[in-house]
């Protein structure tokens, strides 16, 4: 049990090199790669305290690659958190269906682990208690998830702040710790929402560069709902740009920018910024039109 | 403390300026407690007393707070228990108790029976704020994580609405006291509340307050050993900083 689970984590590490050379290049659509999560015509509608339908989400189709780091930006009310919901099994879409692998998503499940704006920690559990939580609910001896959650709360930087509670940590320290926490449990997807919202400038850029590293390292599928342009950019293999009221998808744009990335090469680069440029005005487009107002 | 001294204090001077037979002074009746506590009827009176409201406080809260917490994370549980417990809320519980007693006599059963109506409804409608006001975000975590329904209940909602539960479970200690007291006025057969009423029919009145001076004095050391073990449990939740009351 104990030396299966270790050699996964090395066979985990194997990849990387053969991986990465794939990296160079860099990857489009084009490119055969299986798909993990398929939405098929999903719309929602909510009922409004007014006893009115709202059409949150309408008609939308996407399909997510294996390993793909996928971003969806759009104004505020779009519906991009419906949508990971929607993915996580956390909602159930009022028409159409999520995929998981070829299969109907029905509920939450260990397979696609959510980081939410708020957080959402424990309250009760120390940082390493909460680091741990998904690990032992899996069965992960105890002295085995211990051992896994230390190193991940180091890799996020918060070596030293294992036995503190998370009143007692600031909101960047509790992003971390969110991470941390999904990561533990080794979902095939992370979905996360605006994780970066509510952090200062500085803190984000970090924690954009360390969530970059460790995504290059292990190459989950990443779903991430941004607001921020330059953020998705920087981040994403594609970006999904979605417009509102309804909450559609607009357009879905390759980045075509190499990897490994790094941040102070990335800003200087031209096809970089144009991407922002070009982004940040079908933003606009896309803000003016949809306006409910 | 300090408050304490103050209060027998004022209490002192106020009966030494009325000088009124059905007032003791604050001395006459502390020097009556010693003997109620000596005397081996009172004290079994005083345990029996005790007994019955650790046994109805228990279960109170052992039924209490699984039905609290299961009315604030389902609706249709909150639909069919909120008519029943509306009705009985506001009903003053030592009202029911010649019903009850009519049915159950005037034994134990009748007055464990009261305090547990007593302590049940705060600790329900705590147990269903708190259990309401988990973040939807935190049970769709652990969600993710595998926990079954049953198991969120228990390992996410039972700890997150604790400190609420235990704001609930701390009313429903001095509401315990007062219906003990309470039940054994109406139905006169044994506790402190019996020998509080005899007293005050046969004019002792140190014994009275004595007994006052005594279920208070157990009050205050019941909330007090409470509130050590509830802060113990909620350490994580309390709050960082004390708000000045002034910036000067
Ligand atoms: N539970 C709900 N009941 C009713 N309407 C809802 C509910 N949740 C979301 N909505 C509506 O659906 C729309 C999309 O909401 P959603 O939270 O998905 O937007 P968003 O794109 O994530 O916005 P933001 O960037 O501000 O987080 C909004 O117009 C909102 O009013
Ligand atoms: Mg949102």
């Amino acid at each position: 049990m104990r030396w299966s689970r270790a050699s996964e984590v090395r066979d985990g590490m194997r990849v990387v090199p053969s991986r990465s050379s794939e990296w160079v290049k860099p990857v489009t659509s084009k490119e055969p790669a299986s798909t993990i999560i398929e939405i098929d015509r999903v719309s929602q509608v909510f009922q409004t305290s007014a006893r009115k339908d709202h059409l949150a989400l309408s008609d939308i189709s996407l399909t997510i690659e294996e390993g793909a780091f996928v971003s969806i930006l759009g104004p505020s009310g779009c519906g991009k958190s419906t949508l990971l919901y929607i993915v996580g099994g956390f909602v159930s879409p009022t028409s159409g269906a999520a995929k998981m692998k070829g299969q109907a998503i029905t509920g939450p499940g260990s397979d696609r682990g959510p980081v939410f704006q708020e957080f959402a920690l424990f309250p009760w559990k120390t940082v390493l208690g909460n680091v741990m939580y998904g690990p032992r609910q899996q069965g992960v001896r105890s002295t085995e998830a211990e051992a896994q959650s230390r190193t991940l709360i180091e890799m996020v930087g918060l070596k030293g702040y294992e036995n503190f509670y998370p009143k007692e940590l600031s909101g960047g320290m509790k992003q971390r710790v969110a991470l941390a926490r999904t990561l533990a449990y080794h979902p095939e997807v992370l979905l996360m929402d605006e994780p970066f919202g509510a952090l200062d400038a500085h803190t984000r850029t970090r924690l954009q560069n360390d969530l970059l590293n460790i995504w290059e390292r292990d190459r989950k599928t990443v779903l991430f709902v941004t607001h921020s342009v330059d953020e998705a950019v920087f981040l994403s293999d594609k970006v999904v740009m979605m417009s509102k009221s309804p909450g559609r998808i607009r357009q879905v744009i390759d980045i075509d920018l190499p990897r490994p990335r790094r941040r102070n090469e990335l800003l200087l680069d031209p096809r970089y910024q144009k991407y922002v440029v070009d982004i940040e005005r079908m933003f606009d487009e896309v803000d003016e039109t949809g306006s409910p107002l | 403390m300090f408050a304490c001294i103050g209060l027998l204090a004022v209490w002192q001077v106020a009966s030494l300026a009325l000088k009124n037979d059905s007032f003791p002074t604050a001395l006459e009746a502390i020097r009556a407690v010693p003997d109620i506590l000596g005397d081996k009827e009172s004290l079994i009176n005083i345990l029996a007393s005790l007994r019955r409201m650790a046994i109805g406080f228990g279960v109170a809260v052992l039924v209490s707070i699984p039905l609290g917490l299961l009315m604030g994370r389902s609706r249709a549980v909150a639909a069919f228990f909120n008519p029943l417990l509306m009705v009985i809320y506001p009903v003053p519980k030592a009202a029911l108790m010649p019903i009850i007693m009519l049915w159950l006599g005037v034994g134990d059963i009748t007055k464990t029976l009261v305090i547990f109506l007593g302590v049940s409804l705060p600790v329900i409608y705590h147990s269903f704020e708190g259990a309401k006001a988990v973040e939807e975000k935190m049970l769709w975590s652990s969600a993710a994580m595998g926990l079954s329904p049953v198991q969120r209940l228990v390992r996410i909602v039972l700890p997150a609405a604790l400190p609420e539960i235990l704001t609930g479970c701390r009313t429903g200690l001095v509401l315990a006291l007062i219906t003990m007291i309470t039940s054994e006025m109406i139905a006169r057969q044994s506790g402190a509340g019996n020998i509080l009423f005899n007293a005050l029919d046969m004019g002792q009145y140190d014994t009275v307050f004595a007994m006052i001076i005594i279920v208070g004095a157990m009050g205050i050391c019941l909330d007090a050993i409470f509130e050590r073990v509830r802060a113990r449990l909620v350490r994580w939740s309390e709050p960082q900083f004390d708000m000045p009351l002034s910036f000067s």
